[in-house]
């Protein structure tokens, strides 16, 4: 469609060079104002039709949207999170195994690197006296506060249900992290750094980031990828028990705590565990409807408290 | 005011050269010592800004909000604080142009010239506070999106409202610059020349400049007004951050936007009125009527202030109300009642000069750096406790610690902005020279000529033209911008729709150039 406006424009663009030097030739001094004007008034009607050949178009494409959404709706895959707070031990595997998967910079200790550190897995302590902790990546919402707010469209989310991050595109303007409302956003503050023994071991399937760009969890994206693309070879559809350990922070989980999968088929595992009694979202009055549930059954109380 | 003071005014300088009177052209020591401080200013700035482009924003006192820190700081603050000193400029234009208040009419260049160096200076700590100053060059005018309130309203606004204020201040200055030609010798006389480019001094010049003028300032108004509440919708829109999620957020930067643009003009006629002892100029009365000006927005605010905070500790949701505690009673206490105090005195200061009838300049003086530095403090007040206190979950509170390099941009961006002004000073007439009684009162002599009919078409037609394909683009742009036909978080369908829409913008506003500048052909009229 891009390249047919670009053809008409283009032709266009030709009558009217044509047009115009025709006239030129012909004209006298007089009526060179005269011959200008009117070229003004072609450009103008061009762009005016344009203009309506565009909204006729848009139109149509509307309709396309409309069929999508209801594609959506019913989609194929909408990936998803349970995170069982009874079965977690706090024990840390996840953030670690999430910041070697991830290529994330390692932080130091010292004053100055003090909140500036990036992990797109965190445990928070949590509790009367902080006396469990939580796990809690990118809650991956389905109305998310944060694509709202990018102003170069650095963040949106797909088809799929991801909300994902064009690091590319990020101009740092840090919007979205002050939008979040589960500071889940990461701001490289500065240039990302490992010591040297480290950099052999970065993953290749995941790019690093420079500084003064926003990151965040990916549902570890590229495990999905490989996933889609081994079972497409085979001929058949991704299988549940290939997702629920699927991203870094399920697989290190030593209780099984963390369960991936796709929301959108009822039967999966995590639809499952979704619809247990001890299921609850974070900040639910929010409606930010975010697709990684927690399950909890003493600890859900004193959560509530801090929502 | 009636006529015989405006006759007094006159009496005193007329026939005084402008040169002389404005020091145009002649360098004093004073000025260069102020010169020499801002380019200090400035190379601090830069120093900071090298700091800040080599290490990250590390170096700031900004960190991740969550963990111990705010993303948001001084830069977002001043964005606020230096968009909302620009209202000044085009409000004081405005309202003596269709209200018709005479006082003020002396202090309408100096005001012009504040809106757009203080534009300049916001757009330039937006720079600042990105993470990639060069992306956001390149990625703004390409991806845009109207949907932000941030960038998408924010940095197109910033464009056309600094556009069009050049426009408004350049077509008011010609009538002063043909009057220089008159009166300067060598380059001078030619960049006045070109300034003025086609001013004749013919009375029909100046009723077209009136007729633009008006135009201009009851479209630019409208703009300011967006300007001011996009400022408010970023925070206002915000569900996930308590504290800001607010319908009271655009009125109340509009209106700290007025306070904050008036103060900041009484200190510029202040200064105006010494150094060039105009006190017979820039009266007691143009005091007068800005300091009341000043005094019902400031009791407006405070009725805000007073609202906000009674709902918000009172009876707001819990995180809400944690939030203001914070600010009332918390770590944020000191500022907070810095601020209140500052903005409740003014205003028992400019109240008790409205009920006595008497001026006193010092009160509007005073009144003015204080509601200035309540502005920036209110701003802080905004920007920074929502993302330390009230966090949703269970995350601890944060601080930010304003660090030196931060301080250090901002002072160069003010030392910028002084210079600037300097600069102007020294190079054109601050004061329009018809107030000053230099030259004669404008528009008041009998039109002699009119204009031939195929010029005057011509000039019809190039200005409809410019003003129709600025509308249509101004259209387009934005309905691509905001991603109509499209996914709404990808690509425009036009590319650099943003840019398209800025030059509609701008099209349009020199459509109003193009009505005064076009060149017609004259016969004179017969008696």
């Amino acid at each position: 469609m891009a390249d047919e406006i670009e053809r008409k424009r283009m032709e266009e663009s030709k009558e009217q060079i044509t047009n115009e030097s025709k006239e030129t030739k012909e004209g006298r001094r007089e009526f060179l104002k005269f011959f200008a004007f009117a070229g003004i008034l072609g450009g103008l009607s061009s762009i005016v039709s344009q203009l309506l050949a565009f909204v006729s178009k848009n139109g149509k494409e509307n309709e396309d949207e409309a069929n999508k959404k209801s594609v959506r709706e019913k989609q194929k895959y909408k990936w998803g999170m349970v995170i069982d707070l009874d079965l977690c031990t706090g024990c840390g595997a996840c953030v670690v195994a999430c910041k070697i998967e991830n290529n994330i910079p390692i932080t130091g200790y010292s004053e100055e690197d003090r909140g500036t550190e990036i992990e797109w897995m965190s445990l928070i302590p949590a509790g009367e006296d902080k006396e469990f902790l939580m796990p809690i990546p990118c809650l991956h919402c389905d109305n998310p506060p944060c694509t709202k707010v990018c102003p170069v469209g650095a963040t949106y989310i797909n088809e799929e249900g991801l909300v994902a991050q064009i690091w590319d595109r990020c101009i740092g303007c840090r919007y979205c992290q002050v939008a979040c409302p589960y500071q889940r956003r990461f701001f490289n503050w500065k240039k990302p750094d490992w010591p040297e023994t480290y950099l052999q071991w970065l993953n290749p399937d995941v790019a690093t980031r420079p500084k003064g760009v926003v990151e965040k969890c990916t549902f570890c994206s590229h495990r999905i990828r490989k996933v889609r693309e081994r079972a497409k070879d085979e001929g058949r559809e991704i299988k549940d028990e290939e997702l629920v350990r699927l991203p870094a922070c399920a697989e290190a989980c030593p209780t099984g705590a963390i369960t991936f999968g796709n929301l959108a088929d009822p039967e999966s595992t995590v639809s499952q565990l979704a619809s247990s009694p001890r299921a609850f979202r974070l900040a639910e009055h929010l409606g930010t409807e975010p697709k990684v549930i927690y399950l909890a059954k003493e600890k859900r109380k004193f959560i509530s408290r801090e929502e | 005011m009636g006529a015989d003071t405006r006759v007094g005014r006159n009496s005193s300088n007329a026939g005084a050269d402008p040169f002389e009177l404005f020091n145009i052209g002649r360098l004093k020591l004073g000025w260069i010592a102020g010169v020499v401080f801002c380019l200090a200013l400035i190379f601090v700035g830069i120093v900071s800004f090298i700091q800040q482009e080599k290490y990250g924003d590390i170096v700031t006192g900004m960190r991740t909000p969550g963990y111990g820190g705010v993303g948001w700081g001084l830069y977002v603050v001043f964005i606020i604080y230096f968009i909302g000193v620009s209202f000044a400029g085009i409000t004081i234009s405005a309202l003596t142009r269709i209200f018709g208040m005479e006082e003020l009419k002396p202090l309408t260049r100096p005001a012009e010239i504040l809106t757009i160096v203080s534009l300049l200076l916001g757009a330039m700590s937006v720079l600042a506070d990105q993470g990639r100053v060069l992306y956001a060059l390149f990625n703004l005018p390409r991806y845009a999106r109207v949907m932000s309130p941030m960038f998408g309203t924010f940095t197109m606004v910033i464009s056309c409202y600094l556009f069009a204020s050049l426009v408004y201040f350049y077509l008011s200055s010609r009538a002063d610059a043909w009057f220089m030609t008159q009166r300067s010798r060598g380059v001078l006389k030619i960049f006045y020349k070109i300034w003025a480019f086609g001013f004749s001094g013919k009375p029909d010049d100046y009723l077209r400049h009136h007729i633009s003028s008006f135009w201009l300032a009851i479209f630019i108004l409208p703009i300011l007004v967006t300007a001011s509440s996009t400022l408010g919708f970023i925070f206002g829109i915000q569900a996930g951050r308590p504290g800001w999620f607010s319908a009271l957020q655009a009125p109340g930067f509009v209106v700290m936007a007025v306070i904050s643009g008036t103060g900041f003009l009484i200190i510029i006629a202040w200064f105006l009125r010494k150094f060039y002892k105009l006190e017979n100029v820039i009266t007691e009365k143009s005091f007068r009527t800005l300091g009341t000006m000043l005094m019902i927005f400031t009791i407006t605010y405070i009725y805000f202030m007073v609202v906000e905070e009674l709902t918000a500790n009172y009876a707001a949701p819990r995180k809400d109300r944690e939030v203001a505690h914070a600010i009332v009673f918390g770590p944020y206490a000191i500022p907070f009642w810095l601020s209140v105090v500052c903005l409740f005195s003014s205003f028992v200061m400019l109240f008790y000069q409205f009920v006595s009838g008497k001026t006193f300049i010092w009160i509007n003086l005073l009144s003015g750096l204080l509601v200035n530095v309540s502005a920036i403090l209110r701003r802080f007040l905004i920007v920074v406790p929502s993302q330390t206190h009230g966090l949703y979950l269970p995350y601890p509170t944060g601080e930010y610690h304003i660090t030196l390099v931060e301080i250090g941009i901002i002072a160069g961006l003010c030392g910028l902005g002084i210079l600037l002004y300097l600069f102007f000073v020294k190079i054109f007439p601050i004061l329009p020279l018809d107030t000053v009684g230099v030259r004669e009162k404008v528009g008041e002599g009998k039109i002699t000529r009119t204009e031939v009919r195929s010029t005057l078409l011509l000039r019809r037609i190039f200005f409809s033209l410019t003003l129709l394909v600025g509308f249509a683009l101004m259209i387009i742009g934005f309905l691509a911008s905001a991603r109509v036909g499209t996914k709404p978080y990808l690509d425009p369908p036009i590319p650099f729709a943003p840019v398209v829409f800025i030059l509609g913008v701008m099209l349009s506003f020199v459509s109003a150039v193009v009505y005064e500048v076009f060149p017609g052909k004259y016969r004179a009229n017969e008696r």
